[in-house]
């Protein structure tokens, strides 16, 4: 076995080495490593360390800081420990159904080949949840671009390329994509975010776990899918290797190629498994392959488990000969799934895969295929040739490491001067209007999602653009709905990374709840710099002590999440810190169900929460060049108060349509909910709009009133039952009217008549310059 | 101004290829091995010596990370080759500077076993039975 | 006895659950027929090609599972007269095995479903208006005459393009079945989602007993998926998109 020679080699000497065969290791961490073997690592042993201990499988920089998240709850079926969570849905027929979350990013590969980067990120968080044992039912995109205006800039070719790779991907396997948000802002310059949920839907007793199940000593390691090739594996290792000329067509690169196509077939004999299993009810454990490949997926399947592994690389379908151990071990080939099953059933397991959905014939080298066995003792071994090549302790492998680095006190943490007073001058508020909705954070995002299967399965309740939150009733021959959101405003990170990420939990929480969906739970995907950096790791500290001050307070518990670090140029231009949030939430009866859309002339209009003075991070402060703003402070008492009202409306049918407050404040919100009855063939409707200081309440400006960012609802209800509304309204609770719903397709704002094909026209073309 | 011609290839494996590949010999054409390309041809009023880096400067035609680029020295389809065009085919604006006109084409290469190109019987045949519909696309062979 | 329907399902289909869901719900005994069991087809009365991306649409959608075994039976069937309903991508299979508009040989296509207008997958709620007599296709007869039925237009490659011959043939021998309208039933331009020639969304054949269309109604064939419009009914009962597979379903019952 070849060796990675530690001992004996100075600090600088075992630094160099380490660069040169492309690992991430550190010295004291290779150091460690040595010394608990007891010998020199293999270079196989050193590539899987490496993958292992990166802090995407190990978390080591992150791990105790999510501790601190609440995760328990009347709704968790299954918090924060495998490769997805699961949330309570409701009961159907004495079955407990189940929503399955998971929350990933894919930012790096985005950076480079935005088509596949993107892509090959959704086929990831769908593999997620189906381990799981779930029926995947819908897909969401939170995504941060640079700034895309020169047609020529790697900004908006890397924006293109993004949403085309999504779109792609998830319109092929055929889930609908229902929620997202998309902001634009120079810290993505170099840096493109692309986070991915995905939701699945599972019955609780049908939940499958990513462990070798007790008493599975001997089974059956059987890995699935797409053969294996050297995409995600650094190309220096490689290129030593001479090619038959029968593998040219092989991914020789470090691209990790998307493939839909085998994706959707897998899904659908997998699903087929599933029935299998269940009907001889049979339990095994399923694990997706990520980072750290072949080796990552099975050692942590059977660690999981209390179990050690033996895998035979020369078992594994690869898609050329000669390929080095090491790069059949962790390379991260896309597309593929592992099982652990007891010997009985493997063959038919193969059968469904090879034969019944013809792998082999769909891409090629595709199959399932055993590649070894669990094993009682506690020892990771990988077989190549004659030879072992890795023999390690599993739990040394897989364990929990920790990384202690500085941090800043909270106290001391970067943010504006709350005392400052912001200056906010006289301005025109219907013409500043025009200018929030062609705002590249507020304008339409209808040219990006029309790309996307909104709405495949016949399940979608609320599509995107009808509402702050997408809703589908993805249970057959059940009123049972799914809501989901998700929010992060970077702009808002910028001044206070701290109340940016609570604001973030509270924003999804409304956007689920305006809905008319009750908060099931949250996943987070903590996107940040190098925690290396004091800096970027303080904001990552604190930005999880803000999700989890929110979660604590509004009650909704986190189930999953991600974490992806050292998002910076070469030259050291960290991201916005970028704690994005999704929100999942559940509905008794999706007949109950809120829209955006304003439904009558006459309707009376509220706005359920206060105005706030301090605007930090909003819309219209950056057009008027107000940067720098303190984040309105959160009072949690008056948001669950506004909540809960907000439900008890819902549910006594008082609310004709409703809308979370969001970027561009209220007056963008109001605009947003007439633009749908615009469209021809419909009744097109206006609003009148009573003058801020009519509803504002004391002290806080015009300005601040009509656009300022703190969130609440906007409501619109019958004129009959607005006397209704406001008698519910208890203490805590600040509900004002605010206008009314017009039957002239006009909106009437601060003195001026604007004529709302107009503010559409605005409001609806900024991104079609990039999407056309 | 000179017309240019360029293959853009994917180095990432080509799925597509792949199943068009087997779909032809399900079909029976006799067909080893299947290539595709997206072929362009530029009118170009600029310098040949940097016509292949002012292509590769232009993001939506070509990414490094991805594709290989290679300037034909023929605007012909090669033996084993079929270049299927749109019937509907607009000019594409590219940014690139210098080139003011692209026609875009989408060739197929068949290789027969050895390696060597395809003959004309069955690159018509792959022609006629998959890779064009008559319809909307003509197809141009050596 | 109840008709017995087959939902084809080839590599790459997505759409198999609601159109089997929608076409159970209108009282057919239906079944998804996947490929590896093709050789079970003939059993069949009538067959769904549903929605998806078959082999990915790889060289051109429809083109390389218009030559899959499974076309085989269909082909025969359609021949023999049994009903053939393609959905989205189900129609540019159709379209690319010559069935619709079925002016051609076999395999031959005379149009194409192909890359829409603005060169994108657009997802878009749309509506189909009937344009032909509604006995002049067999699974339209139920419907009332300028049907209008809401669907989701949800493709890439759904512009109806051929020569200006072809499309004469077309118009001329009335196998434009459906166009698409705005929610008042007002036709324009702007209905259009795709730059579909002729304003097309649906195409029959010349003996009516095959049906193509762009659009999915069994997308938007609940009360749940149309909550803006919602009744007082059921919220699970069918809606909306079913009219076309109760007409459907009311043609085999006939047959």
């Amino acid at each position: 076995m070849r060796s990675f020679p530690v001992n004996g080699l100075s600090d600088d000497e075992l630094r160099a080495q380490a660069a040169r065969t492309g690992l991430a290791l550190r010295v004291d961490e290779l150091r460690r490593i040595a010394e608990r073997l007891g010998r020199d690592p293999s270079i196989v042993e050193a590539h899987a360390f490496d993958a292992q201990w990166s802090e995407h499988c190990s978390y080591k920089s992150s791990r105790h800081l999510l501790r601190k998240l609440p995760t328990e709850g009347p709704t968790v079926m299954q918090g924060p420990a495998e490769d997805a969570g699961i949330l309570h849905l409701g009961e159907v027929h004495g079955s407990r159904w189940g929503v399955v979350i998971a929350h990933e990013s894919h930012n790096h590969p985005s950076q480079v080949v935005p088509f596949e980067g993107a892509a090959t990120g959704v086929g990831g968080i769908v593999r997620d949840v189906l381990c799981m044992g779930a029926e995947v039912i819908a897909i969401a995109d939170p995504l941060r671009f640079g700034r895309v205006e020169d047609p020529e800039s790697h900004q908006r070719y890397v924006a293109q390329g993004v949403v085309d790779g999504i779109a792609a991907y998830g319109n092929a396997i055929g889930i609908p994509n229902i929620a997202g948000d998309a902001y634009f802002d120079e810290r993505f310059d170099d840096n493109c975010l692309v986070n991915v949920v995905a939701l699945g839907l599972i019955r609780e007793q049908d939940i499958i776990h990513s462990a070798a199940p007790p008493g599975s000593e001997g089974w059956d390691i059987v890995l699935v899918g797409k053969a294996t090739d050297t995409s995600g594996f650094g190309g220096a290792a490689f290129s030593s290797v001479t090619l038959d000329e029968a593998d040219e067509d092989a991914n020789k690169g470090a691209v990790q190629v998307p493939d839909p196509f085998l994706k959707n077939v897998i899904m659908r004999a997998t699903y087929r498994v599933f029935e299998y299993l269940r009907e001889r009810k049979i339990t095994v454990g399923f694990k997706d392959l990520g980072a750290g490949g072949i080796m990552g997926c099975s050692a942590e399947i059977c660690s999981s488990g209390g179990y050690g592994a033996i895998v035979d690389l020369d078992d594994v379908n690869t898609a050329m000969k000669n390929m080095p151990p090491e790069v059949i071990a962790v390379g991260e080939t896309q597309e593929r799934l592992c099982w652990v099953l007891p010997g009985e059933v493997t063959p038919d397991v193969l059968r469904i895969y090879n034969e019944e959905f013809s792998l082999p014939q769909i891409a090629r080298g595709a199959c399932a295929t055993v590649i070894g066995a669990v094993q009682g003792e506690k020892r990771y071994v990988l077989r190549h040739g004659d030879e072992i090549v890795m023999d390690v302790p599993i739990d040394f492998l897989t364990g929990s490491i920790r990384d202690e680095l500085p941090v800043r006190p909270m106290s001391e943490r970067k943010v504006t001067d709350p005392a400052r007073r912001y200056v906010v001058g006289e301005h025109d508020a219907a013409q500043l209007l025009v200018r929030v909705l062609e705002h590249r954070d507020v304008c339409s995002r209808e040219p990006m999602y029309v790309r996307y299967d909104g709405a495949v399965r016949g399940t979608t309740v609320i599509p995107r653009g009808y509402a702050s939150a997408g809703v589908i009733a993805p249970i057959m021959g059940s009123p049972l709905g799914v809501a989901l959101a998700v929010a992060g405003n970077p702009r808002m990170s910028k001044a206070d990374p701290y109340l940016a990420a609570a604001y973030a939990v509270l924003e999804a929480v409304r956007k689920v709840v305006s809905v008319g969906a009750r908060p099931l739970g949250l996943t987070d995907c903590l996107n940040f710099g190098n925690p290396q950096n004091i800096e970027h790791y303080s904001e990552l500290v604190h930005a999880i002590d803000g999700i989890g001050a929110a979660a604590r307070e509004l009650g909704t518990p986190y189930v999953s999440g991600n974490v992806s670090l050292y998002n910076e140029s070469k030259t050291g231009n960290a991201i916005s810190a970028s704690p994005i949030i999704a929100c999942v939430g559940g509905i008794d009866d999706v007949s109950n169900v809120v829209t955006a859309t304003l439904k009558h002339a006459g309707s009376a209009l509220f706005l359920l929460g206060r105005p706030q003075n301090a605007v930090g991070g909003a819309a219209f402060a950056e057009l008027l060049e107000q940067t720098g703003g303190p984040v309105p402070p959160i009072d949690y008492e008056r948001a669950i108060a506004e909540i809960a009202f907000f439900r008890a409306a819902a549910d006594a049918g008082f609310i004709r349509s409703a809308r979370s407050v969001g970027n561009g404040g209220v007056l963008a919100t109001l605009a947003q909910m007439a633009f749908p009855t615009l469209q021809p063939g419909h009744k097109p409707l206006g609003l009148n709009v009573l003058p801020a200081r009519a509803w504002a309440g004391d002290g806080v400006g015009e300005i601040e009133a009509y656009f300022g960012e703190c969130g609440g609802f906007v409501i619109e209800a019958s004129g009959e039952d607005a006397q209704a509304l406001a008698s519910i309204a208890a203490e805590h609770v600040v509900l004002m009217r605010i206008g009314e719903v017009t039957s002239n397709c006009v909106m009437r704002v601060a003195g001026a008549a604007l004529d709302l094909r107009t503010l559409y026209d605005r409001w609806s073309k900024p991104l079609t310059e990039v999407y056309p | 101004m000179s017309l240019r011609t360029i293959a853009i290839k994917l180095k990432i494996p080509d799925n597509a290829a792949y199943t068009a590949l087997s779909a032809l010999r399900r079909l029976g054409v006799e067909v080893a091995r299947l290539e595709r390309a997206e072929i362009w041809q530029l009118e170009d009023a600029g310098s040949e010596r940097d016509f292949a880096a002012r292509v590769e400067r232009n993001e939506t035609l070509f990414n490094q990370n991805k594709h290989e680029l290679q300037v034909l020295d023929t605007d012909r389809p090669r033996a084993g080759e079929a270049w299927i065009e749109d019937l509907d085919a607009k000019d594409v604006p590219l940014r690139i500077a210098g080139v003011n006109r692209a026609r875009r084409f989408v060739a197929w290469r068949l290789f027969s076993a050895g390696h060597t190109p395809a003959d004309a019987a069955a690159v018509r045949a792959a022609v006629d039975q998959l890779l064009c519909n008559p319809a909307i696309e003509r197809a141009i062979t050596a | 006895m109840r008709a017995k329907v087959a939902v084809l399902v080839f590599p790459g289909t997505n759409s198999e659950i609601e159109t089997w869901r929608i076409c159970r719900d209108v009282g057919l005994d239906t079944h998804v027929v996947h490929w590896s069991q093709a050789a079970s087809l003939p059993n069949y009365d009538a067959y769904v090609l549903p929605g998806g991306f078959a082999y990915e649409d790889r060289v051109r959608a429809g083109a390389i599972p218009a030559h899959d075994p499974m076309m085989d039976y269909v082909i025969e069937g359609a021949q023999s007269g049994k009903l053939v309903l393609g959905v989205c991508n189900g129609a540019q299979i159709v379209l690319e095995a010559g069935l619709v508009p079925g002016t051609g040989a076999v395999r031959k296509p005379t149009a194409a479903f192909t890359r829409n207008a603005a060169a994108h997958f657009v997802c878009k709620h749309v509506y189909l208006k009937l344009t032909i007599p509604p006995e002049r296709c067999a699974i339209t007869a139920a419907l009332s005459p300028h049907a209008l039925i809401p669907a989701w237009a949800a493709h890439g490659e759904g512009r109806l393009a051929a020569t200006d011959e072809h499309l004469r043939e077309i118009t001329d021998g009335g196998h434009l079945a459906f166009v698409y309208a705005h929610a008042d039933g007002s036709v324009d331009e702007r209905a259009v989602p795709n730059g579909s020639a002729l304003g097309c969304a649906g195409l029959t054949n010349r003996e009516g007993n095959v049906l193509a269309i762009m659009p999915h109604p069994e997308r938007d064939a609940w009360n749940y998926n149309h909550p803006d419009r919602r009744q007082t009914d059921n919220i699970l009962a069918p809606s909306g998109g079913v009219m076309l597979f109760a007409a459907f379903a009311q043609a085999l019952e006939r047959l």
